[in-house]
């Protein structure tokens, strides 16, 4: 025979357990459903509203690649690439030289077959006409 | 005796009340089948194909919660 309070308790807490259970998973079931509800999909999203959450890289998006000598040179900045693709080729290639490849006066001088000052001349003319124009197209001078 | 396989001795159901782990995981094992059935869920595939699987989130979830309500809100009560 058994002990009719192990059954009394045994019944209480098997009731007990059932209840917890069931009214968890409808609960959780709820949730779901409350959650179906408002979620939207990233695949959904309009673009106005996926701009709102995101960014883009702009990696190369202003750089601008010019040749000289055969070697390229890329120049960083829609305006000043402007400027510098403007000039006229032998100007161009001094400042290129000069200024983006790093090479001394007496080095363009030997690559270009010309005497040193006139190299040396034409960079200080054509430094200044790129300084006019860029101030004409109202370039922002980085902050050093 | 074949029927008590069915039912949790008093033992094990006054010491999970006092919070042993041991005797809740002899509960939580009671009632694996019944959570597993709880937890069951539609689930569609790619190619449309609905499915029931086992949530194992809501599976555990219901697990958690029958182990804190019947440590914190379990009572005998009187007959």
């Amino acid at each position: 025979m058994k002990d009719p309070y192990e059954q009394r308790v045994q019944n209480q807490f098997g009731g007990f357990c059932t209840r917890v259970l069931k009214n968890e998973a409808a609960r959780i079931h709820n949730e779901y459903a409350r959650q179906r509800e408002r979620e939207k999909s990233l695949d959904d999203l309009s673009p106005d509203e996926l701009s709102q959450i995101t960014t883009t890289d702009t990696y190369f998006e202003d750089e601008h690649v010019f040749e000289v000598l055969g070697k390229s040179v890329v120049v960083t900045g829609d305006l000043l690439a402007e400027a510098i693709s403007k000039l006229p080729e032998d100007k161009r290639d001094v400042i290129l030289l000069s200024y983006f490849l790093g090479m001394s006066d007496r080095e363009i001088s030997e690559h270009m077959d010309v005497v040193r000052q006139s190299i040396s001349k034409r960079r200080a003319k054509t430094l200044k006409e790129l300084r006019e124009y860029l101030v004409k197209e109202g370039f922002e001078w980085p902050e050093i | 005796m074949a029927g008590d396989m069915n039912v949790l001795p008093l033992s094990v159901i006054e010491e999970a009340i006092k919070g042993d782990g041991d005797a809740l995981a002899a509960v939580i094992n009671h009632y694996k089948g019944y959570i597993r059935y709880l937890a069951m869920r539609p689930l569609k595939d790619d190619y449309g194909n609905e499915y029931l699987c086992v949530d194992e989130d809501m599976r555990l979830r219901l697990e958690a919660k029958l182990i804190h309500s019947i440590v914190t809100g379990f009572k005998i009560l009187p007959a």
